[in-house]
């Protein structure tokens, strides 16, 4: 058993943890404040080969490991957590899918640039009905002649209005039921394909997120990806990798948060002493930094397995499940700790306990996952 | 012989340096040799404040750079074999400083904030490390010991015509491979802040150029000068290299320092640690500078500094 | 075609470095960097080869566990590392490092420029420079800010000296200390530090160099610097400002 990153992994963390310092921390607060995607920070990302760590080099990535893009995603998101997820759902899913399903000419023409970073995937499936409950989506594709046509409307999709290339789902054949969804490779600026203006939420503020609307949208049969019909499998697959991505960001945020609460909580004087001295507060920081680890712990084993080529599904949910919860619990302790100056704008805490509660939301909820997680075990 | 030798590239380096020679010189009653860069009517100055004999290096041909006299040095040093040798903390002190102790095969304190004999004679060196965060206390095993001090840590030697030395002229060296061809003497926005008795620091929370003169209006009514810390100086280029604050930059010990958007990392509180009274603006109010500082303002400099300017107006004009 | 030679040391990251109770430097959590000015002296050899073309050569003497700090300096650009690991080099004092260094260079490396960083982020000492090229018997030229190589090999550079710039001049080969203005280093890509696995580390056991001297200076004690001032912090409001001006006041520091 060897717990010990490789020196490579070593160096690449703190690669991106100056990066992060340097180029992401200083705006965080303002990308946050305005909803802004920092195209300037992608463009850095994709010159150090941050936005394809785990694609082989002849597919433009950096021919690294699954465990190592983990990192980064953590590094990244323990200064912005948008900025860490909008690489997460990048790699993890979109070039993932393309890497694991597609063509070798689907790899060339979508992957490469990609990986790259010269352009930005989105995954497209969940729908205003259709949320955890795929099977409920309605966006159907239709064959006709040489093309596909798409027609329906997807919602939350993470890169919507600034990704380039899109991994969009729909019925190819809806009475086959699990075996009738399909997924198609769109480009932007495909005719009949667009994308809303991008929600104001709650956190996550920078990563955009819209509506997708397919109007006889006419898709070349070559950007079938997969077979007609293995739509399902391929995304739940997409998941178990995002969500390991997930499981990354959401420990960025913890160490974010404990980062902050230890530096607070040792500054801050009442009734004479740090508060850090006082048992209520020193047992949430102790906590803190148990969850982290145990979180760290399920994570990294995840992207070990999948670099192992091993079965990672169950232990991607689990990762996310414990990961994402601890990150939503921990951030509101150290919101607590920070008291009132916690709860204002500018207070990295505060951002920190916005940004938390979509990782137990998306890339299934905390309830999908106990699903994937109990399908497994009660096997 | 024995004795103590200070080198130095400028009188007024040479005098800081004979102030501490002296007292050094005087517990172990052993002689003071000031090797100074001039003519001979600057000699008498150097006995004046404490030197027993004066080496002279006299002025260069054109193009040679003090250091062409270290293997000069070196060899009166070999002769003269003295206890201890000591150089200003400077450019060219601390590299002249180098690589005369790789000549005598001694060891070499640098910056060396401190230092004192010990009752069994031996020279306790204090500098600091790790950015500033820690005091290292150290002792040299071979002779000579060999210290290079940071400019304005002792006073100029007081002048004392009556006293009276030796004054011998050194032979000029054999030419150096490095040749200087320009000289720029920097353009000094202000005087030299090493001197300041107030500075205004401008550090990372100033987030335009031009809006420096909010810095420069507060640092005109108090009487002050501008510094900066390096992000200022190095990446932006805001104001020049002269000004910034911090271990590798200039130190300062004025009466009163204000930091205004300074964060207060290690490096450059290093160099305000000498400062009577140490204030800070910052809107974090866990800047570490907080830590270093006696009294704060929490709040952002563009807020605060206007009304800053405004309530000292009023209580100078009181 | 230049064969230069960047100089480098693994040390301590002092952001890490917690202050104990006692006053005693605690460095139970500490992490490791190259020395920051010596990245700019690799980041420095980086470029000039990219310009005049040749060979940048990354060399240090440290502690085995170094091997990572290897890594990262041939992550920057260069081509080939030497390095000097054992225990016993993990607190070299300055002369030691020069001697061990040199006597790498004179034996193994062929060169035209040695770079250094001005000084170490963890002794700061500035010595390691200075000290080497006397060693070699080459030109030094330390706490340059700008470094140009002319058409006819020779060496230009601007060394900052208190009282301004002294651009000076000289034939190769020469060892050259670097100031940070001289450039911003670079932050690794990820397929630059999974390169750097790749080049070859020339290893040098301590047994195949001469016997290391000595240290020539003895470290009595270390500990951690008093800074802490009893901070009194105001208000950014009307009230917290008088008061601030008022407790100025009180120190005579505006009449």
């Amino acid at each position: 058993m060897d717990f010990k990153l490789t020196e490579e992994q070593e160096l690449i963390r703190k690669n991106m943890r100056e990066f992060a310092d340097k180029y992401v921390e200083p705006i965080a607060v303002e990308i946050d404040e305005n909803s802004r995607h920092p195209a300037e920070v992608f463009k850095k990302l994709a010159e150090g080969d941050w936005m394809g760590i785990p694609i082989p080099t002849e597919y433009g990535g950096a021919g690294s490991d699954y465990l190592t893009h983990i990192l980064a995603i953590e590094e990244l998101s323990r200064s912005c957590a948008s900025t860490g997820f909008t690489v997460s759902i990048h790699v993890g899913i979109a070039c993932m899918l393309v890497l694991l399903n597609g063509t070798e000419e689907q790899k060339q023409q979508y992957l490469l640039p990609m990986a790259k970073g010269e352009k930005l995937g989105a995954f497209v499936l969940t729908e205003p009905g259709a949320g955890t409950d795929v099977m409920a989506a309605t966006t159907t594709a239709v064959l006709d002649g040489d093309a596909y046509v798409l027609n329906g409307t997807k919602t939350f999709t993470s890169n919507g209005p600034t990704g380039d290339t899109y991994m969009v789902f729909a019925w190819t054949d809806k009475a086959a039921g699990r075996k009738g969804l399909s997924c198609f490779i769109i480009p932007r600026g495909t005719a009949g394909m667009s994308a809303g203006t991008h929600f104001r939420k709650m956190g996550l503020r920078s990563s955009q997120t819209s509506e997708m609307v397919f109007k006889d949208c006419r898709v070349p049969k070559a950007n079938l990806l997969g077979k007609e019909g293995a739509g399902l499998v391929m995304a739940m697959a997409g998941f178990d990798h995002g969500r390991v991505g997930i499981a990354a960001q959401s420990i960025g945020i913890v160490q974010a948060a404990l980062d902050e609460s230890i530096r607070y909580s040792k500054e801050r004087i009442q009734f004479g002493n740090p508060i850090s001295k006082n048992q209520a507060i020193s047992w949430m920081i102790a906590d803190m930094a148990t969850e982290l680890s145990a979180a760290r712990f399920l994570t990294y084993h995840a992207a070990w397995l999948k670099d192992q080529k091993l079965n990672f599904s169950k232990e991607a949910a689990m990762a996310k499940l414990f990961a994402s919860e601890a990150a939503m619990r921990h951030t509101i302790k150290a919101v607590q700790i920070h008291g009132g100056y916690g709860y204002c704008k500018g207070a990295k805490v505060e951002r920190l306990m916005r940004d938390a509660k979509i990782t137990e939301i998306y890339e299934g909820t905390s309830e999908a996952q106990r699903m994937v997680i109990s399908g497994n075990v009660l096997r | 012989m024995a004795g103590i030798l200070v080198i130095a590239e400028r009188k007024d380096l040479a005098w800081e340096l004979l102030n501490i020679g002296r007292q050094l010189a005087s517990q172990v009653a052993t002689t003071l040799t000031a090797a100074v860069t001039g003519q001979e009517d600057n000699a008498q100055n150097h006995i004046a404040r404490g030197a027993d004999e004066v080496l002279l290096m006299s002025t260069l041909p054109e193009g040679q750079a003090f250091d062409a006299w270290i293997p000069v040095i070196a060899a009166e040093a070999k002769k003269a074999d003295p206890d201890m040798i000591l150089l200003a903390a400077t450019a060219r002190g601390k590299d002249f400083a180098a690589r005369l102790a790789a000549h005598l095969g001694t060891g070499l304190c640098s910056n060396c904030i401190a230092l004192s004999r010990g009752e069994d004679g031996t020279v306790v060196m204090e500098r600091l490390a790790y950015g500033g965060a820690a005091v290292q206390q150290v002792s040299c095993v071979t002779r000579p010991v060999m210290a290079t001090i940071p400019t304005r840590t002792f006073a100029p030697a007081p002048a004392d015509h009556s006293r009276s030395g030796e004054i011998r002229k050194l032979s000029l060296p054999s030419p150096s491979p490095v040749r200087i061809v320009a000289r720029k003497v920097k353009e000094r926005s202000s005087q030299d802040i090493t001197e300041a008795k107030v500075v205004v620091c401008v550090g990372r929370g100033m987030e335009k150029e031009e809006d420096i003169h909010i810095a420069r209006q507060l640092a005109d009514l108090v009487r002050g000068e501008i510094g900066c810390t390096r992000p200022i100086s190095e990446e932006l280029h805001w104001l020049p290299d002269d000004l910034c604050i911090g271990l590798s930059g200039v130190q300062v010990k004025p009466d009163l320092y204000i930091g205004l958007g300074v964060s207060g990392q290690i490096q450059h509180v290093t160099g305000i640690r000498g400062a009577r009274v140490i204030c800070a603006v910052n809107k974090d109010e866990n800047a570490p500078i907080f830590q270093a500082a006696d009294l704060g303002i929490v709040g952002d400099l563009y807020d605060v500094t206007p009304k800053l300017i405004e309530e000292l107006q009023k209580a100078t004009r009181r | 075609m230049l064969n230069i030679v960047a100089c480098f040391k693994w040390v301590i990251d002092e952001a890490y470095i917690r202050k104990g109770a006692s006053g005693a430097l605690d460095f139970s959590a500490v992490d490791y960097k190259i020395s920051d000015y010596d990245r700019n002296a690799i980041e420095e050899a980086a470029r000039l080869k990219g310009l005049h073309g040749g060979s940048v050569t990354v060399l240090t003497a440290n502690a085995p566990e170094a091997s990572k700090g290897v890594k990262d300096a041939l992550s920057r650009g260069a081509d080939q590392a030497f390095f000097a690991g054992d225990p016993t080099f993990n607190q070299l004092e300055s002369s030691q490092t020069a001697s061990i260094l040199g006597e790498i260079i004179r034996s193994r490396i062929p060169y035209d420029l040695i770079i250094c960083g001005e000084g170490s982020s963890d002794q700061y000492a500035q010595q390691v420079g200075p000290r080497l090229a006397e060693n070699l018997g080459i030109p030094c030229i330390s706490y340059v800010q700008k470094l140009t190589i002319g058409e006819d090999g020779r060496i230009v550079a601007e060394r900052r000296v208190e009282e301004g710039v002294e651009v000076v001049e000289a034939p190769l080969p020469v060892l050259v200390t670097v100031l940070p203005e001289i450039n911003i280093p670079r932050i690794p890509g990820v397929k630059d530090t999974l390169m750097a696995s790749k080049k070859p580390v020339v290893a040098i056991k301590k047994e195949d160099l001469p016997p290391v001297g000595a240290a020539l200076l003895q470290t009595l004690g270390m500990t951690a610097t008093r800074m802490e001032r009893n901070c009194e912090k105001f208000a950014a409001t009307p009230e917290g400002i008088a008061g601030f001006v008022e407790a100025l006041q009180k120190r005579g520091l505006i009449s």
